[in-house]
């Protein structure tokens, strides 16, 4: 794999996982549903 | 008259997530945005495709969220009417909320006996019966024998597929009949964990494939990952590239269907829906990038090499899914038990979508006929079992296909069209902001309130407009059908247009009584 290959790797899977973990860590701290 | 009662609930946040999350993520998940990006500039195909998921899919998951819960409030868990409330001047605008109900159902009608195929899948790898077959002509071979289009010496005719389309329906069935909290919720919040268990097992096994073939030191996984990543930024230029991305991105999270308008609605007034749909929606990307991406190509790579993988690629889902991949797992160790988890992880990503499917006709009958869910649940049965029977006897004659162009694809983006116009615009996107943010644990960014006005709309216009030009004419005028299925394709239509015709009269018969109710108590 070509060094471009795996700049887009990484940075699709950082950008999704930073976006679930910051989803994840806000919905286990916050209210359950009424 | 009709009888007043309360409507079905989530039982828990994290069960609500999953669910949506579970309806998202389907075979397209594992099978077509890895063959899309492959076709379509490998990593640079991401651009388009982050473009498209924040100022297309994020806005769009955000409004049928809110439209859904907004229709709740009002005892409707379908878009005629939560459509009616939205704009009660009009009596017009109910009946394009149909669509909300058509699509899902045309939908479910083939879905459910593709989903029945990964069972038996399942259950073939694990009995042996499939698992040691090493040759793509005898796995093609094994297929179309499966299917009922040939008789070979794997099946003699359709009854094993017929049988597991049976187990399947009945499961679907089964998990609808316990309602929201008891069947829904509770199967996805099994199936989800189990479904990223089994991928990440199937992940770890590519990652650690090396290479395999020593004489063949090219073929290697890292090899396979730049297939699927390596940048061909002169993709970028191609207008088809970043309507494949938008496309993706539309079909990955569900939106434009009508499911999450209903499954949001039976969330409270004062839930979330900001930072819940967002958390569905990053669970479809993990599902969908980074284990959809890193499982079939990959792996594919290494056991068929550059000269081949772009036609593999190219095949088709259903090639890529039941003839690629088993080939791939019955060359690694432990065969049977790689393919059960392959297709049995298919299955999962199925069931929790079909049950999804088949909610907003239910939630119909139940909110505007006043029926109670076991009633619901046996019309919807019944009726939805017999559209089923074309979809399984002529699948050779395009029939899925067609039911698939018009309930999976065509009337997607018109009913998103449609609901982010009524939202932003008719609705107003002051009242619309506001009613996103009811209840909300996080502030949707300023720009996107711009975003939602002016630029998802255009997006979908423009969407709508090419696709309705390049591929959709040709589709509609039938020009590259087959002569002899042609007569087949031209039923299918008659029968949607009776489908929907049907869903009119009972749009209109639900309002003649509530008006008749109404008046009667004036």
């Amino acid at each position: 794999m070509k060094a471009g290959g795996w700049v887009f790797l990484v940075l699709s899977w950082m950008l999704i996982l930073s976006l679930a973990a910051f989803c994840f860590f806000r919905v286990f701290s916050k209210k359950e549903l009424k | 008259m009709l009888k007043a009662k309360s409507r079905d609930s989530w039982g828990s946040r994290l069960g609500v997530i999953m669910a949506v999350a579970g309806s998202a993520i389907g075979l397209g998940n594992f099978l077509r945005f890895p063959a899309k990006a492959a076709s379509n500039g490998g990593g640079a195909f991401m651009i388009p495709y982050f473009v498209s998921l924040f100022l297309l899919g994020i806005p769009l998951m955000w409004i049928e969220w809110t439209l859904g819960r907004y229709g709740g409030g009002f005892e409707h868990g379908t878009a005629p009417g939560i459509f009616h409330n939205l704009l009660r001047k009009n009596r017009f605008i109910k009946y394009f909320g149909i669509i909300g109900i058509f699509g899902p159902l045309v939908i479910f009608i083939y879905y459910t006996y593709i989903e029945s195929w990964t069972l038996a899948y399942s259950l073939f790898s694990l009995s042996g019966k499939s698992a040691f077959i090493t040759e793509q002509g005898a796995m093609q071979a094994f297929l179309k024998g499966f299917q009922g289009l040939e008789r070979n010496r794997y099946f003699s005719g359709i009854m094993p597929a017929y049988l597991f389309f049976l187990s399947t329906f009945i499961l679907n069935t089964c998990v609808i009949y316990y309602g929201i909290k008891g069947g829904i919720e509770r199967l996805c919040k099994w199936a989800m964990p189990l479904l990223f268990s089994f991928a990440v097992i199937l992940l770890i096994r590519v990652l650690t494939l090396g290479t395999p073939d020593a004489s063949r030191p090219d073929w290697n996984i890292a090899n396979g990952f730049g297939f699927l990543w390596n940048p061909d930024f002169s993709a970028l230029k191609s207008a088809k590239v970043w309507l494949a991305a938008a496309g993706q991105v539309f079909f990955t999270l569900s939106v434009g269907i009508g499911v999450i308008l209903t499954y949001a609605s039976y969330l409270s007034k004062g839930d979330d829906v900001v930072l819940s749909g967002l958390t569905a929606a990053s669970t479809n990307e993990i599902a969908e990038v980074i284990l959809g991406g890193s499982i079939i190509i990959p792996a594919a790579f290494v056991f068929f090499g550059p000269g081949n993988i772009q036609a593999i690629a190219d095949s088709g889902v259903f090639n890529l899914g039941f003839v690629t991949m088993p080939l791939v797992l019955n060359k690694l160790p432990l065969p049977q038990l790689m393919g059960f988890i392959w297709f049995f992880l298919l299955f999962l990503a199925g069931i929790t979508s079909s049950v999804s499917l088949a909610q907003p006709a239910v939630a119909f009958l139940e909110d505007e006929f006043g029926i109670t869910r076991k009633k619901a649940v046996g019309i919807f049965a019944v009726i939805s079992f017999i559209l089923c029977q074309p979809a399984i006897f002529f699948l050779k004659n395009g029939v899925v296909d067609e039911l698939d162009f018009w309930g999976g694809t065509f009337f997607l983006v018109v009913f998103a069209t449609v609901e982010t116009v009524l939202f932003a615009w008719v609705f107003g996107i002051e009242k619309a902001w506001d009613e996103i943010h009811k209840g909300a644990d996080m502030r949707v960014p300023r720009i996107y309130k711009f975003i939602i006005r002016y630029v998802t709309p255009l997006f979908l216009f423009v969407i709508l407009g090419t696709w309705f030009l390049q591929e959709w004419l040709p589709i509609i005028l039938m020009k590259n059908a087959a002569e002899a299925d042609r007569p087949y394709i031209l039923f299918t239509r008659i029968g949607l247009i009776a489908i929907f015709a049907v869903l009119a009269i009972l749009v209109k018969t639900a309002w003649r009584k509530k008006r008749a109710q109404e008046e009667k108590l004036r």
